[in-house]
């Protein structure tokens, strides 16, 4: 394949030609076949210049017949294919297939553009946010993002991952000292892809309202906003390179050969009530006990010594729903109807963009009774304003996505979040 | 709250037949549940997934839209029935698909939940028929048996010339989401793992799937082996077995395919 590759360069004329056109979508090269003749004799090498003059034959000719001897490369459209080799054969010319396919090749050839182009991302202009991404690139996106706007960004570390990755957080911030503040997470269940896929672009997005001074920009001048992206790195790299619907941590506890805690009943919120597994083998395993994951451990740190976050979003795919608390109890939320309200705001501010429709409900009601759950912890500690996303869809693809949906849903779900943001800074507790 | 749509008159006579009213002698009077509550959704997607697999064809393959309207009642010594009447996308393109009206009983023994189901069309039969036959052509057409893994990729996507493979195996796993759904257990299909076409002499097509569904609200993720033989307008032919648990360690449950272990902390 190598070869090939090399050889499809020498004629790169030809192949930006074809890339250019296969960009412009006016000609494909499904089912096109590059042949090699070598005429080794005057009458084979007649034969070959004759398919020249057949013009409606459509030959390309990436090499064309000189002498005995060197070698004739054509490119035969698909239609023209069973002509060509017919006549090379009656004329008992031999030749080889050079390349099967040459769509395939000229596809295999733009993946790999795609491919280094990904690994070079100069600045966070030219961050493709309609694709999905390894852990290093948003870990590098991060970087460029508070490199380019040191007054606006800063990267916290609040922890390590039972693998020992680093549990990054974003802070916006203005200034001010300790200023109430949002949290927003995505990615706690790894395999929910277009969640970290939004909150990337959700940091581009906060940094262009402030520099535009418009959307956030208000929010940004007497609160913090904190956005951790990927919460459960050791998952989410899973996700890459072994099992693509792994949900969990991938911690290993004694007394099982089982991996990993569901890191969304891992909360101290009715810890190990109904609504989460004793059994470690299953995948909404509430762990040995709260806060064993440091996952989980790092964020309920955080929201403590913090002591001034407000409102908290936390993100998962799929089902488009908009979620308050409980998922432990049916006991209603002290302030139920006012996050009712919230709720009924924001789900039509989403879908407003596109249509996309959203149910939305105390957990317990709306999907399933669900403990240990994060927003019952973070409610129960006195953020009212505390909310889960699950973003789409609602089952064509689930946990897969297409990557040509991130950047819709990322825009719609950031219309919800800043209507629940907007009311937390207009009702400060 | 949403409100019922006007039905056409066609369906003001079915609505009649599927809406009982109460009698004073009914064992349990309906109770109207909100169409938007997740055992109405839940009850309208199993009636999908039966409707899919009945309706033998992929061109008429549906997605659930919205229920309108849902209703529950108890039938003694029977069990759970649900009364539904909610709208259906095309599962390829979204587009709206006609409106349909079911009845789903969950059975109080351990059996597959029963099923009516009636639909309208928004394409007509023929048009259903082409498309399943352009299906058809496209898998008869290949130069080799054809074969495939991660389907969808996880990215989402899926590659044009599998579009067929994937239809059967959402017509095909249809069958077998409906088979284990209950009241308290439901099912996506997550991703078709791998595929492998059995050439045969006669007109049938062939082949062995391994299916991943994604249970609710377990979370788990069910693997699935299945066998699937079809020809445009004949029934289905689905064998199945599912694996206990997908991955790596575990199989702690005893080893039924079927329902959910009874443990401390249990789902529901």
């Amino acid at each position: 394949m190598r070869d090939r590759l090399s050889l499809l360069t020498m004629r790169l004329p030809v192949l930006l030609a074809a890339l250019v056109a296969v960009a412009a979508c006016t000609e494909t090269f499904v089912g096109h076949q590059v042949l090699r003749v070598v005429p080794q004799s005057d009458e084979e090498l007649q034969k070959v210049q004759e398919l020249q003059d057949l013009e409606h034959l459509q030959l390309d000719f990436w090499l064309a017949p000189r002498r005995l001897g060197l070698p004739v490369d054509i490119r035969v459209p698909f239609p023209s294919l069973q002509a060509v080799k017919a006549h090379l054969e009656a004329g008992g010319v031999s030749y080889s297939i050079m390349i099967e396919d040459v769509q395939a090749l000229l596809d295999e050839e733009q993946t790999e553009m795609l491919r280094s182009s990904r690994q070079l991302p100069l600045s966070t202009e030219t961050f493709n946010y309609e694709a999905y991404h390894t852990i290093d690139e948003i870990y590098n996106f991060m970087d460029m993002l508070v490199a380019e706007n040191p007054n606006l960004v800063s990267k916290l570390e609040i922890g390590r991952s039972t693998e020992n990755r680093p549990l990054y957080v974003l802070k916006f911030s203005t200034g001010g000292t300790n200023r109430p503040a949002v949290w927003i997470d995505t990615g706690i269940h790894s395999r929910e892809w277009v969640t970290q896929a939004s909150g990337v672009w959700f940091a581009k997005k906060i940094v262009q309202d402030h520099a535009n001074n418009e959307g956030v920009a208000s929010i940004l001048e007497t609160m913090d906003i904190f956005l951790e992206i990927v919460t459960n790195p050791d998952g989410f790299a899973f996700t890459h390179t072994k099992n693509r619907l792994w949900r969990k941590t991938r911690s290993k506890h004694s007394g099982s050969i089982c991996v990993g805690v569901d890191p969304n009943r891992n909360w101290d919120a009715g810890f190990g009530e109904a609504g989460a597994s004793g059994n470690p083998c299953t995948e909404t395993y509430h762990g040995p006990y709260p806060n064993s994951e440091p996952e989980v451990k790092s964020i309920v740190d955080f929201v403590k010594s913090h002591g001034n976050i407000k409102a908290f979003v936390s993100i998962h795919s799929y089902s488009q729903l908009l979620l308050y608390p409980y998922g432990y109890t049916s006991a209603p939320a002290p302030d139920q109807q006012e996050l009712h309200e919230v709720s009924a705001k924001a789900v039509a501010a989403l879908s407003s963009l596109y249509g996309t429709k959203y149910k939305y409900g105390s957990i317990i009601t709306t999907i399933y009774r669900a403990s240990g759950g994060t927003i019952d912890w973070t409610y129960n500690q006195g953020i009212k304003y505390s909310f889960t996303f699950e973003l789409r869809d609602t089952g064509r693809y689930g946990f897969l996505l297409p990557a040509k949906q991130i950047v819709p849903t990322a825009q719609e779900t950031w219309l919800g979040l800043k209507v629940i943001m907007e009311h937390a800074r207009d009702n400060l507790y | 709250m949403p409100g019922l749509r006007a039905s056409p008159p066609a369906f003001l006579l079915l609505l009649v037949l599927v809406f009982p009213r109460g009698s004073p002698a009914a064992p349990g009077a309906g109770q109207e549940l909100e169409p938007g509550s997740r055992s109405a959704v839940a009850a309208a997607r199993v009636a999908l997934h039966y409707g899919n697999f009945q309706a033998r064809s992929l061109g008429g393959l549906r997605a659930l839209g919205q229920v309108r309207k849902a209703t529950l009642k108890n039938i003694p010594e029977s069990g759970h029935k649900y009364y539904l009447q909610f709208s259906t996308e095309d599962y390829r393109t979204g587009e709206d698909a006609g409106n349909c009206l079911a009845t789903v009983l969950y059975p109080k023994k351990k059996s597959p939940p029963v099923v009516s189901i009636k639909c309208s069309h928004t394409k007509d039969k023929k048009e259903i028929q082409e498309e399943d036959n352009r299906f058809y052509q496209r898998i008869r057409h290949q130069s080799k048996p054809i074969t495939g893994n991660n389907i969808p990729d996880s990215y989402g996507n899926i590659e044009p010339a599998l579009e067929p493979v994937w239809a059967l195996a959402v017509a095909g796993s249809s069958s077998i989401m409906w088979e284990k759904s209950t009241e308290t257990l439901g099912y996506f299909l997550a991703q078709v793992k791998s595929v492998r076409q059995w050439v045969r002499k006669d007109d049938f097509t062939e082949f062995d799937y391994t299916v991943l569904l994604h249970e609710i609200p377990t979370q788990e993720i069910i693997s699935c082996h299945m066998r699937l033989t079809w020809l445009p307008g004949h029934p289905l032919k689905v064998k199945h077995f599912c694996a206990s648990n997908a991955d790596e360690g575990s199989g702690a449950e005893s080893g039924s395919a079927a329902g959910p272990s009874a443990e401390k902390g249990a789902k529901f």
